[in-house]
């Protein structure tokens, strides 16, 4: 770890003067310590931002506010949300250990880093956090890796299970920049590597996430997040699916889904749902649409297993939540 | 021996110290003027160190000392183990620039605190002149040679029926053969407790506090890489934050944290980080097993055949006797043929695992088992009892104490196995499949010469001393309770000591022989003691008994009798102005080591579920019946059962360090990319025993029980596993990728199909 500076802004507005290249925001610090202590992140200033008034979980006319601040495990066991938005209980309630839960937020859940071993053992090769030193995964040991959205700059898959449910619901993020706010959609506001894996969203340095607006869906009610893992808990995903279901009867009226473990950013499926919507729910039904969430895959040595274990995710899911397993 | 306390579920008398954190481990140590040491280690795994620029971190704050082959310590070559097959390492650090393996010692950074050491530590610029690294079995087959023993065996033992010439010719007189390979990765112990050393010297007198299973063994070690008698040398360990082999040898990096403490006259601790937990203090090799094993249609085996290699690194040779201690000994059979190879690799030095041997052995002779009974149409438990050998193969010798047909027999009752279908994927709960399957367990019986201390005081209490050492296994809790039951006092007026190499002298705590080890000196050493008792009773003028016959005064519930008088120990030692009286005994195992084989047994079933459409394999429930003679604390017996379950489950489903071909690097040298079991994973275990005394073993009658748990667990899950799904996985561990590629005629439900 590399010294650094603690500061305590009094003001969203402060805190975003604040930020910088050189600094960096803490909230419940289960990501940022831990880069720090292995030197991947060396923010010369610690911005805390855990006084600052982010908080409150809220159902709307417009849907569901949650405050950047908010612990994953508040949020996981509120009850709006456990009704109207399973998914995100269940995302949450499948990530990291009740410990980390309970310090993590909402906002540092979205803006963690990759879990890639070359990422996080500085000396490695990798482009992602030195830019232009080469990426040591693409012939290295890759299992856990992406095979959608990869590059040949990097293949990091994105770990938050949080985001895979959010992009699912078409959820947006509140991004302050001074007395400035922003609306983003939260698909648009990860970027897959391309050239530059260094650049990993649309955050400019300074700015804040204050909120998550995740929009009414009354069929989120039927919705579910299954996660596929090498243990029962504590473990990143090998492959996941989030998922929301309109059903009319025996027919699909509607379908939200994305998923995790695979892509370099949260993985939507708009041609998933495209080729579910009106369809019988009916397992062959569900293979089909499976096949295309894997057009464009890029398997490695190791991680090859993915490409048919997502569609398996997927099919497990649907059966699942149709009812039919 | 009473019943009242042998063999009673007993809170550990440490217990409390533990849960309030008031438990002093080898790392929580403080002394004035402390400093501490991080290593720096090699980011190559074969090669030279050209140069390193440590101006940087010398002049960082709280920096004492950089230490590095351009600046080293004088160390020395340590100690050669007695037989080549054991563990220890024995090239000193810093002495040169070469690099044998990628985390290698290459430097020892020393500072006021921690953190600044390890601060510092990551300012030093290192330059390597790199080699590509062997890494891999292909790689290994130039670096492939023959151990000169095995287990106290030749490398190949074969053991063969007249008129048969060989193992191969015995195979294929066989009607039905079962000829398959079996794979392991390198597992780590990963204690909870990191591996520490504090070394403090007073002149040239070194006290050490190490986290280590032998403290006796560790003294002696440490002064001969540090040059110095071993009479000068303390080693403390009160506890140990769990061990598994990988604190059953002296590493390196402690006589390198005494000789800077040395050199810089002031204390030093040293605390291992996760990281540098897997290339410093050892893992269980990998591992190819090839088994044949030769049948008549009934099942009953004609040949066992199995072949082993293991990884070693260029450093140090450990065996991991996979093949000798299983395949040698467990099932009858005429003709038995086991044989041993290692193969060098740029690695760390492997080391003894919990079950070394027996594990990785166990995993491929019991799912091969499995296969034989497929093959043969033969239920799994009805094979082996069939096959039970009566004697120890080759030696003629009977086992002083089996019962393991018993354990097949009763954990088949309590597990239900009579409810369990033979036709893989016959069962479906929902989306899993459902399946079951068992193993034997195996684990020899060690027992080594070892001292101990009784002591009356005159206060009442008594004082039972040995340098052993308790793992987190419940030693503190079974010496109170033996030295209780020898005396007949209530346990909370024994008083232990144990984990100081000033105390008399005991064996490394290893292959589950420190309670069959040390008792015996307790009930040795207990009965003198009351013999000094009495004869101070009686010859002191001050005491009642005075002028009594010594056959005429006894000694009962820590009360003397005789001459019409009684009076507790306390009361005659302290009216006759002592403060204590001791005796100090010595055991060992006799001429019975010659008449009769020693072993643990037992029978573990288990139940597995597996998502047919993602192949993720959950354990549902675990039953285990265990023959290791008496049960010494039902409770910590318990706990030794279900750690080594927890072990095998670890070992069968998600464990395995990563090598890199390349690099020679680990892969996931660390917690987050490493698995071990969850709470989440482990089942619903229950556990039985035979508790039948073993007294040929010795007095008490109790084997060892701390290792034999995880031998049958991983078989267990595996041959689960098939039943479930009826696909065989040979390479541990069993990932769902494993278990998904389906071809057409497989059972695991393809994506089209439904049921
Ligand atoms: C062992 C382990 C296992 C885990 N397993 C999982 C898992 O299975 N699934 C999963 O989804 N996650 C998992 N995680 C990740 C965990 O969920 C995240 O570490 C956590 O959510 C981060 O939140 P935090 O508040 O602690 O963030 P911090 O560490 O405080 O911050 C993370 C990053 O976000 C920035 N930041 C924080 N808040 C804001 C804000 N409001 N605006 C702008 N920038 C901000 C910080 O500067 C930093 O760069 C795991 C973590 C660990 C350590
Ligand atoms: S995959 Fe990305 S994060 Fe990992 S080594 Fe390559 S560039 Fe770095």
């Amino acid at each position: 770890m590399r010294p650094f500076t603690y500061e305590v802004p009094s003001s969203i507005q402060e805190a975003t003067s604040r930020g910088g290249a050189d600094a960096a925001f803490i909230a419940g610090g289960t990501t940022i310590v831990d880069l720090m202590k292995l030197e991947v992140m060396n923010p010369s200033r610690l911005v805390d931002v855990n006084p600052l008034p982010m908080l409150g979980i809220q159902m709307r006319e417009d849907g569901l506010r949650i405050g950047a601040l908010e612990k994953m495990s508040d949020v996981a066991e509120h009850p709006e949300v456990v009704a109207n938005y399973p998914v995100i209980s269940e995302a949450l309630l499948q990530s990291a250990s009740a410990q980390i839960r309970n310090m993590a937020s909402i906002g540092g859940n979205l803006l963690q880093r990759t879990r890639c071993g070359y990422f996080r053992d500085v000396f490695t090769p990798c482009n992602k956090r030195e830019p232009g030193t080469g990426c040591s995964a693409i012939d290295g040991e890759n299992r856990m890796h992406a095979i959608l959205g990869t590059s040949s700059s990097c293949i990091a898959t994105h770990p938050s299970d949080l985001a895979v449910a959010l992009v699912a619901l078409d959820a947006s993020i509140y991004i302050q920049n001074g007395a400035e706010e922003r609306v983003m959609n939260l698909d648009d506001f990860y970027l897959v590597p391309g050239e530059t894996p260094d650049h990993e969203n649309q955050l400019r340095p300074g700015e804040l996430i204050t909120a998550v607006r995740v929009p009414r869906l009354l069929w989120a009610r039927r919705s579910t997040y299954l996660k596929i893992r090498d243990r029962e808990s504590y473990e990143f995903a090998l492959t996941s699916a989030a998922l929301a279901l309109d059903l009319n009867g025996d027919t699909i009226r509607d379908v939200r889904i994305a998923v995790g473990g695979v892509g370099t950013k949260p993985w939507n499926l708009p041609e998933v749902r495209q080729a579910l919507a009106g369809k019988p729910l009916k397992p062959e039904t569900f293979a089909a649409a499976a096949k295309l969430a894997v057009n464009g895959a890029n398997p490695l040595r190791h991680n090859g297993f993915k490409v048919d274990l997502v569609q398996r995710t997927i099919v497990r899911a649907l059966m699942n939540l149709g009812g039919l397993a | 021996m009473s019943t009242q306390i042998i063999g009673k579920p007993q809170d550990r008398v440490d217990g409390r110290l533990k849960v309030t954190g008031r438990a002093m481990y080898s790392g929580d140590r403080q002394e004035e003027n402390l400093t501490y040491g991080y290593l720096l280690t090699s980011k190559v795994a074969k090669g030279l160190i050209q140069a390193m620029d440590t101006s940087v971190a010398e002049r960082s704050p709280g920096v004492a000392a950089v230490y590095t082959p351009f600046n080293p310590l004088k160390l020395y070559h340590g100690l050669e183990p007695p037989e080549g097959a054991t563990s220890g390492e024995t090239l000193p650090p810093l002495q040169d620039q070469k690099i044998l393996n990628y985390g290698q010692i290459i430097g020892l950074v020393v500072a006021e605190s921690y953190e600044q050491a390890r601060d510092a530590a990551a300012l030093v610029r290192t330059q390597y002149q790199a080699e590509e690294p062997v890494a891999s079995w292909e790689q290994g087959i130039e670096h492939t040679f023959t151990p000169e023993s095995v287990d106290r065996e030749k490398a190949t033992v074969k053991i063969l029926a007249e008129g048969v010439d060989s193992i191969d010719d015995a195979i294929r007189g066989s009607p039905l053969v079962v000829d398959v390979t079996y794979t392991e990765p390198i597992y780590h112990h990963n204690p909870m407790e990191p591996h520490a050393t504090t070394a403090v010297w007073h002149g040239d007198r070194l006290t050490i506090y190490d986290a280590t299973q032998g403290v006796i063994s560790h003294r002696l070690n440490v002064a001969s890489v540090l040059g110095i008698d071993e009479d000068m040398v303390r080693v403390l360990c009160p506890f140990v934050g769990g061990a598994f082999g990988c604190k059953g040898s002296m590493w390196m990096f402690s006589p390198l944290t005494a000789a800077a403490a040395r050199a810089l006259n002031r204390p030093v601790k040293t605390i291992l980080t996760r990281e540098q937990m897997f290339t410093l203090v050892g893992h269980r090799p990998a591992l190819i097993q090839h088994l044949t094993l030769g049948a008549n249609p009934d099942g009953t085996l004609q040949a066992v055949k199995h072949d082993v290699r293991s990884t070693v690194s260029f450093a140090k040779i450990f065996v991991e006797a996979a093949a000798h201690r299983t395949s040698r000994l467990l099932y009858k059979s005429p003709n038995i043929q086991v044989s041993h190879t290692l193969v060098r690799w740029n690695v760390g030095g492997p080391t003894f695992m919990r079950a070394p041997g027996c594990a990785p052995g166990m995993f491929s002779l019991e799912c091969a088992m499995d296969e034989l009974a497929v093959r043969c149409g033969i239920d799994p438990v009805e094979l082996r009892t069939k096959n039970d050998a009566e004697v120890y193969p080759g030696r003629n010798v009977p086992w002083s104490c089996k019962n393991l047909v018993e354990c097949y027999q009763l954990g088949a009752e309590k597990f239900g196995w009579s409810k369990r279908n033979s036709i893989p994927g016959a069962v479906q709960e929902g989306d899993w499949l459902v399946g079951m399957g068992m193993a034997s367990a195996l684990y020899p019986a060690h027992r080594n010469r070892a001292s101990a201390k009784v002591r009356f005081q005159a206060d009442g209490t008594a004082q039972v001393s040995s340098a052993t050492q308790d793992l987190g296994t419940g030693t503190w809790t079974v010496l109170a309770m033996v030295g209780a039951d020898s005396l007949g006092l209530p346990i909370a007026k024994i008083h232990t000591e144990l984990g100081d190499s000033a105390l008399p002298s005991a064996p490394t705590s290893g292959g589950s022989a420190s309670v069959a080890s040390v008792t015996p000196a307790i009930q040795k050493a207990a009965e003198s003691a009351k013999k000094k008792l009495i004869q101070l009773a009686i010859r002191d003028r001050k005491s009642p008994f005075f002028g009594a016959k010594i056959e005429d005064v006894s000694y009962r519930n820590g009360e003397l009798t005789g001459a019409g008088k009684s009076a507790d120990f306390g009361s005659v030692l302290s009216g006759i102005g002592r403060s204590a009286v001791e005796a100090v005994e010595m055991a060992a195992a006799g001429e019975e080591e010659e008449k009769y084989a020693f072993h643990s047994f037992g029978a573990q079933f288990c139940q597995v579920k597996v998502n047919r459409w993602t192949g993720e394999v959950r354990l549902q429930r675990m039953t285990s019946v265990m023959d290791i003679g008496t049960v010494v604390n039902l409770k910590t017996a318990r706990s030794q059962i279900m750690g080594g379950i927890v072990f095998g489950i670890g070992m069968a489903l998600m464990e395995g360090t990563i090598l890199e071909e390349k690099t020679g690097r680990y892969a996931n040298a660390n917690f987050a990319d490493y698995l071990i079991a969850t709470n989440a994973d482990v089942p619903y275990i229950d556990i039985h025993f035979i508790n039948k005394p073993d007294t040929i073993f010795n007095p008490l009658g109790a084997r060892g029980i701390g290792e034999i748990g995880i031998t049958g667990t991983p078989a267990a899950i595996a041959n689960a596993v098939y039943n479930a799904t009826g696909r065989r996985v040979r390479e541990f561990p069993i990932l769902p990728e494993k278990l998904l590629p389906i071809g057409a005629n497989q059972p695991m439900i393809s994506m089209s199909e439904r049921s």
